[in-house]
């Protein structure tokens, strides 16, 4: 039997929209993986050989660069942040979209380009940092892991970077756009040494990639 | 302080022990052997150098992660070396620069950096190579990847598989075939580099380029597709040049195309090569063809690095040596003949030394190993 391939999904957002696409292009979990009282991490699929593992976002694209799962979906947010070097991006799915923004109070706005300096609060620090320091601007960046939109209010930052898809959060907590940094999609990502040796790997990109180019033709 | 922080190693940074220590020797004496074989001769350039010399030998040479002192004898900044391909560079750009061509290097040493790449903890390396200085033709492409095959395999390493790449194939492309602006050659590249299709039809003229994406997995069917991109004639030669170094490569390895691929190809031109092997998730190592600056002589070379290596290997992959054990007030003649016979041997130094307790498989009794 051939060495076993691990899928790595994430939690929350995109998952829901994903496993359509994932059994379009012949990944279908085993039933415990829907039901939510289960605790299990990894499940097994309809393929004898692969095995799903679903964990944090950021943590599909960690699996997958360190070769510990050689293949997975997540957002283009994740895969810009980290810029792994052993990670491939190469079939935009296009779900899940979203854009990662600046947005600040509505009320009192500091005026970006006469500050050198500025305090962010996001999930995003290297995102965040290039994306000033191609403005000239020190982004001095808080991490947080969820919850920015307090920030703000709170005094812990002046601005912050996280994804926006409806606007409705910035709304709810008195904050507004101000700079559009990206837009995002999910993307099927793979492992950079499974795709050259392992056979398989190629042929679920192939799959995948089908399965979007028949889905733009229905369009 | 307390005794155990004190005697932590810095991350990345690790002892081999014996079992380990073996391994890696027979490894590397096995690779060096290969290359030798072939007609590559070895040199030892030294640990550290001049910044300078090191940085500016090839192009995308970056000394910034290098670990960088002040020399107090010239006053001048030193660095310890992060890639002996470059010392040799210099050694065929000075010191052997009136050696006939094509002149045919090897080299084995440790490298450092200063900071560890994201996903590899490692700032030491073991690295091992050969280069062959003036030409970087289909036939001195085809001879390097052969040496790069021979010494993998006399290493031990099974079920290689090889990915070709075009290094400087969208500097070609962009020149005339499918042009872009100056600043969007990065994006074009950094896309290419995640394999992101969405992205690089973002970027203006990326969308000619997407064929390359497309044109990566299994050598026949890769080399096909990147065939009927019309560029104008701008790839043939290199086309052609990739079908004659395959062919004869034969069965050795399982070969596969990505004519995009950058990854670790800082300095290589027209061609590029990774090396992978066995249960191995990395890759073993890299070669391909450059320049070398000062004289721009075209080479051609490779490098393999050691810890991937021992992981498709396996560090067993040595049998235990038999060892004899020689008991208090043994015969010293008899224990240097046993030697000069190719035993290894290990005395007792007290009556209180185990000779299973020391790892011995044999006995000296009178004149004779006898098995334990």
């Amino acid at each position: 039997m051939p060495s076993p391939l691990t899928f790595a999904v994430p939690k929350g957002r995109i998952l829901d929209e994903a496993l359509p696409v994932m059994a379009a292009a012949g990944v279908v979990p085993e039933d415990a993986f829907h039901d939510k009282s289960n605790r299990s991490l990894t499940f097994a699929t309809t393929r004898e050989d692969m095995a799903l593992i679903r964990v944090r976002a950021f943590d599909v694209a960690t699996f997958v660069a360190h070769g510990a799962a050689q293949i997975g979906i997540v957002g283009s947010d994740v895969v810009e942040e980290f810029a792994y070097s052993d990670l491939y991006a190469p079939v935009d799915l296009q779900i899940g979209h979203c854009h990662l923004a600046v947005a600040e109070p509505a009320d009192g706005i500091a005026v970006t380009d006469r500050v050198s300096h500025l305090r962010i609060a996001t999930k995003y620090p290297n995102i965040t940092r290039r994306h000033f320091e191609a403005r000239g601007i020190q982004a001095e960046c808080v991490k947080l892991n969820g919850a920015m939109e307090i920030a703000p209010s709170l005094g812990l930052a002046s601005r912050i970077v996280d994804l926006v898809s409806t606007g409705q959060t910035l709304k709810t907590n008195g904050l507004v756009e101000t700079a559009h940094i990206m837009d995002i999609t999910a993307r099927l990502i793979v492992n950079r040494a499974a795709l050259k040796t392992d056979a398989r790997i190629a042929e679920l990109v192939e799959a995948f990639r089908a399965t979007r180019a028949a889905a733009d033709k229905a369009a | 302080m307390n005794r155990s922080t004190d005697d932590l190693l810095p991350i990345g940074l690790e002892d081999r022990l014996p079992q380990q220590a073996a391994a890696v020797t027979r490894i590397m004496r096995a690779a060096l052997t290969a290359m030798d074989s072939f007609g590559y001769d070895r040199v030892r350039p030294p640990l550290v150098e001049f910044e300078q010399s090191l940085g500016q030998r090839m192009h995308g040479i970056d000394t910034r992660r290098m670990v960088r002192f002040t020399d107090p004898e010239s006053l001048r900044t030193m660095a310890l070396r992060s890639d002996m391909t470059v010392q040799v560079g210099r050694i065929a750009a000075t010191g052997l620069a009136d050696a006939p061509r094509p002149l045919r290097l090897c080299y084995g040493g440790e490298v450092a950096v200063l900071q560890a790449d994201q996903l590899d903890p490692a700032r030491q390396r073991l690295q091992i190579g050969a280069e062959l200085i003036g030409n970087d033709g289909v036939e001195a492409a085809s001879e390097i990847v052969s040496v790069a095959l021979a010494a993998l395999e006399r290493a031990g390493a099974r079920n290689i598989s090889l990915d070709l790449t075009l290094p400087d194939i969208v500097d070609v492309l962009a020149d005339q075939a499918f042009p872009l602006k100056a600043d969007d050659i990065a994006s074009v590249r950094r896309e290419l580099d995640t394999k992101d299709a969405g992205g690089l039809a973002q970027v203006p003229g990326g969308e000619a380029y997407l064929p390359l994406l497309y044109a990566a997995g299994p050598f026949d069917e890769a080399i096909a597709t990147l065939s009927r991109i019309d560029a104008g004639g701008a790839l043939a030669s290199r086309i052609e040049g990739l079908r004659q170094i395959v062919d004869k490569i034969g069965t050795r390895a399982r070969v596969t195309l990505d004519p995009s691929e950058r990854h670790g190809f800082e300095y290589q031109s027209w061609f590029g090569f990774t090396l992978y092997a066995g249960d191995a998730r990395g890759a073993l190592g890299r070669g391909g063809s450059y320049a070398i600056l000062g004289p721009d002589e075209p080479a051609v070379g490779f490098s393999l690095y050691v810890d991937p290596m021992l992981e498709a290997v396996g560090d067993e992959a040595g049998e235990q040596r038999p060892i004899v054990f020689l008991p208090v007030g043994h015969d010293p003649e008899t224990a240097q003949r046993l030697r000069e016979e190719g035993w290894r041997t290990r005395a007792a130094l007290s009556n209180s030394c185990d000779a299973k307790a020391l790892g011995c498989s044999h006995q000296l009794v009178d004149d004779s190993p006898a098995p334990l």
